[in-house]
């Protein structure tokens, strides 16, 4: 009978028959109707090593039970698993397991979430036979500040090392010894430096890796889960807000291929507790010299005050942590009630935007031919999830080569000409270097040479492309002729008000020496802020606002990705700060009148086509401009 | 009709007398509370006591598992690290809500919840029936001798352990 040669196969899983490309594992193809193998050593991610022996499962003419996370898939196969001799054999492993494991579920972290407890309630016997003591190891041995290591519940599936293996290459994690007596540890028993030893906690299906900052904290069915968007940099890593009592207890990471595929690096993690509130406090506004507390309506009535006098002559700052719709109205307080385009949202080091710097996206890296990292290190603490996508780049054959910020012609000389697609990432601060490098490649090479400049910021992005700019309007417009100052010119240039917005103590306000000395001259400083700060000092109004990770919004990743955060935290005695602008535009003579977060987001839609994708939560594609 | 019923009047009351006398003669069950305490049945489900182990050390971990197999939901546990050992920071029971069920004590791995003999719990304001880990945490003198660890700190010798 002749067969069409095709790269689909079909095979029979418990009876179902399932269609599925070849190269698949048993595992996923049971997964694919629903059929569920118990396992703990495979990972999506990773590649199969099969050492648990959990997801074994008979196939019919193999003489022995054969691991479903290592044997792929092949036309006319029949797999059981749910037979008699395969639910001894889990039972026989969990048994085995259960040997050495410590039952001390009630004082772990991990249990209600775990794994190994799961599965041993689902599929493994209800007493052990064994009767001699168990086999004793360190218990809660720190492997780092972050990470406590605790070696008689760690059930040696290898998750951790594979993943410091395959995933960030650091190669930190090994195993070391043999037999009973393995164990998981460092070289030399240092502390592990890795900057992704979060992922170690996610991925451990025992409570052998866990985090130093959840600590007994919680248990897993009293935490209320909010998704979001990490606050730490512009990555936009999706994350998921674990809160007890109305208190973050830690971030965990929530898949999204297309940008952190999965991982989250330390920094963004354990971000979290900038994001606590000490106490509950209340707008202040300075009298005679000192800070007195009032009621918000009091403090806006005083700030409308001092911007009505200071008109075009009033400066804004936004941080970039606020969210789009924020920082829409933002720019409208200032560009259409105040008419005054001194507007920025940056930092000290000013760079130009424009829509060219994210032609690549975040994903697409994985399919070039060469990466230039220009600025090396840099751009990897800029974002440091990157590193773990370059790293799975490499992996799949992408060069990738680091150069230094200068160091354009040798970045041009280790590209070949018949390279057909070249991708630059860059810093904000280099991002002059990386259009020059840009240009030049383009004329060396055939294929397409794309960039992706890292902003700063959860929202860096999302601020130039609403405009947050001295010089650019909304989807990077010139404003020709009215163009304003920048942050760097405001020391001199004779403003009669500030109005600084910032939502995270990560990328806040910091003001340089020239700013510090130029603060205190300031007829109005309007500080809405979420937590103290050194500039509170300064400050002739102090509004308290939300926090990042206290409201509703969408943000924008440094590739244009339009992702939503939520309200993971509930502050309600703070207003929110879109309604302050509002109020305070309203009585400045406008007259807005919206009522949820979700009117300024189709006011943003309708004004800006191209953030359409926040429906979607995708990429915000620009037509490039000359 | 009437004329009979007042002949008959003084066998009625003899006969309720009667049953007054003869009750005279039987054993009092009625107590002079609160100067005398009546007796509880060793298993009784009073209010909640926290154990120590011998060396005064708490028994609770601050497992939780109390407050989810609490069928009214009335207990509150945080846990904290004392180094090396996890403890309940917060123990707080609402006793007004507690309908005196024993399940923490059948949900609590290590033996440290337990219902006590205590039924007198009566108070003049809600927030006193809200009962802390002190309220309920088992004096030290009761299970220590001369050894004794300040309430709270555990002792510096390994902790005999269940697993």
């Amino acid at each position: 009978m002749a067969t069409v040669q095709t790269d689909q196969v079909t095979l029979t899983v418990n009876g179902q028959s399932v269609t599925v490309p070849k190269g698949t594992l048993i595992l996923d193809a049971a997964k694919k109707v629903g059929i569920d193998i118990p396992i703990f050593c495979s990972h999506p991610k990773m590649a199969p090593v099969a050492v648990c022996r959990m997801c074994l499962v008979e196939v019919e003419k193999m003489p022995k039970l054969q691991p479903a996370c290592a044997v792929y898939v092949a036309e006319g196969m029949v797999v059981k698993t749910t037979t008699e001799q395969v639910n001894k054999y889990q039972k026989g492993v969990l048994e085995f397991l259960l040997i050495n494991h410590p039952l001390d579920c009630p004082i772990c972290d991990k249990g209600g979430e775990c794994p190994l407890q799961d599965q041993t309630y689902q599929y493994g016997p209800g007493a052990s036979r064994y009767q001699f003591d168990k086999a004793h190891f360190d218990k809660s041995v720190p492997l780092s500040d972050k990470i406590v290591l605790d070696r008689e519940r760690c059930i040696l599936c290898w998750r951790c090392t594979r993943f410091s293996e395959e995933i960030s290459g650091e190669r930190e994690l090994a195993l070391i010894q043999r037999g009973v007596h393995t164990i998981i540890g460092t070289f030399n028993d240092e502390p592990a430096q890795s900057a992704y030893q979060g992922n170690w906690t996610e991925i451990c299906p025992v409570g052998a890796l866990t985090s130093r900052q959840y600590r007994f904290i919680s248990r897993p069915w009293d935490l209320d889960r909010t998704p979001s968007v990490c606050p730490g940099c512009s990555m936009g890593c999706n994350i998921q807000i674990d809160a007890r009592n109305n208190k973050i207890g830690r971030f965990q990471s929530r898949e999204n291929v297309a940008v952190d595929d999965s991982w989250l690096c330390d920094f963004g993690r354990y971000s979290f507790p900038n994001f606590q509130r000490q106490s509950q406090e209340r707008p202040r506004i300075r009298r005679g010299g000192r800070l007195e507390d009032v009621s918000y309506d009091e403090a806006i009535a005083f700030t409308v005050d001092g911007l009505k006098r200071a008109g075009g002559q009033a400066a804004g700052w936004a941080s970039p942590a606020d969210t789009n719709e924020e920082l829409l109205l933002f720019r409208r307080l200032f560009r259409d009630v105040l008419r005054s385009p001194h507007l920025d949202h940056r930092s000290a080091t000013v760079v130009d935007a424009e829509p060219g710097d994210m032609t690549l996206s975040i994903a697409d890296i994985e399919r070039l031919e060469h990466v230039v990292l220009l600025g090396g290190q840099e751009v990897i603490d800029a974002a440091p999830v990157l590193h773990l996508r370059l790293f799975k780049s490499q992996r799949k054959g992408v060069t990738v080569l680091k150069v230094g910020a200068g160091q354009v012609a040798e970045a041009v000389a280790g590209v070949s000409p018949d390279c057909t697609a070249v991708g630059i990432l860059a810093t904000e601060a280099n991002k002059a270097a990386a259009v020059d490098l840009q240009t030049k490649l383009q004329r060396k090479i055939k294929g397409s040479v794309r960039r992706l400049i890292v902003t700063t910021g959860p929202n860096g992005r999302g601020a130039k492309d609403l405009g947050i700019l001295p010089h650019l309007g909304p989807g990077y417009v010139a404003l020709n002729g009215q163009a304003g100052t920048g942050r760097t010119e405001w020391p001199g240039a004779g403003l009669r008000a500030l109005y600084v917005h910032e939502s995270s103590p990560l990328h806040g306000f910091t003001p340089t020496d020239a700013e510090s000395m130029w603060l205190p001259t300031v007829p109005l400083l309007v500080f809405h802020r979420f937590k103290p700060s050194p500039l509170d000092e300064m400050a002739h109004v102090i509004l308290p606002g939300h926090a990042f990770t206290e409201k509703d919004g969408t943000v924008t990743n440094m590739e244009g990705r339009v992702q939503r955060i939520r309200k993971g935290i509930d502050a309600a005695w703070v207003r929110e700060d879109w309604l302050v602008f509002q109020e305070i535009a309203n009585q400045l003579g406008a007259s807005w009148s919206y009522e949820s977060v979700g009117q300024i987001t189709s006011d943003l839609v309708r004004g800006l086509p191209p953030y359409m994708a926040v429906n979607q939560e995708a990429r915000v594609l620009w037509s490039e401009r000359p | 009709m009437a004329l009979r019923e007042v002949l008959l009047g003084p066998i009625y009351i003899a006969r309720a007398l009667l049953t007054t006398f003869k009750h005279n003669t039987r054993p009092i069950v009625t107590i002079e509370y609160p100067e005398r305490q009546k007796a509880v049945p060793p298993r009784e489900r009073g209010k909640h006591i926290l154990h120590r182990y011998a060396d005064g050390l708490e028994k609770c971990v601050g497992c939780e598992l109390c407050a989810i197999a609490c069928p009214v939901g009335c207990i509150v546990v945080e846990a904290a690290e004392n180094p090396g050992e996890r403890y309940a920071k917060r123990y707080e029971i609402n006793l007004l809500r507690c309908i005196y069920c024993g399940m923490c004590e059948e949900a609590c791995p290590y033996d440290a919840i337990t219902m006590g003999p205590r039924y007198d719990l009566a108070d003049d304001h809600p927030d006193k029936f809200i009962a802390v880990k002190e309220d309920m945490l088992e004096p030290l003198s009761a299970s220590v001798g001369d050894t004794a660890v300040p309430s709270g700190a555990p002792s510096a010798q390994p902790v005999p352990r269940k697993w």
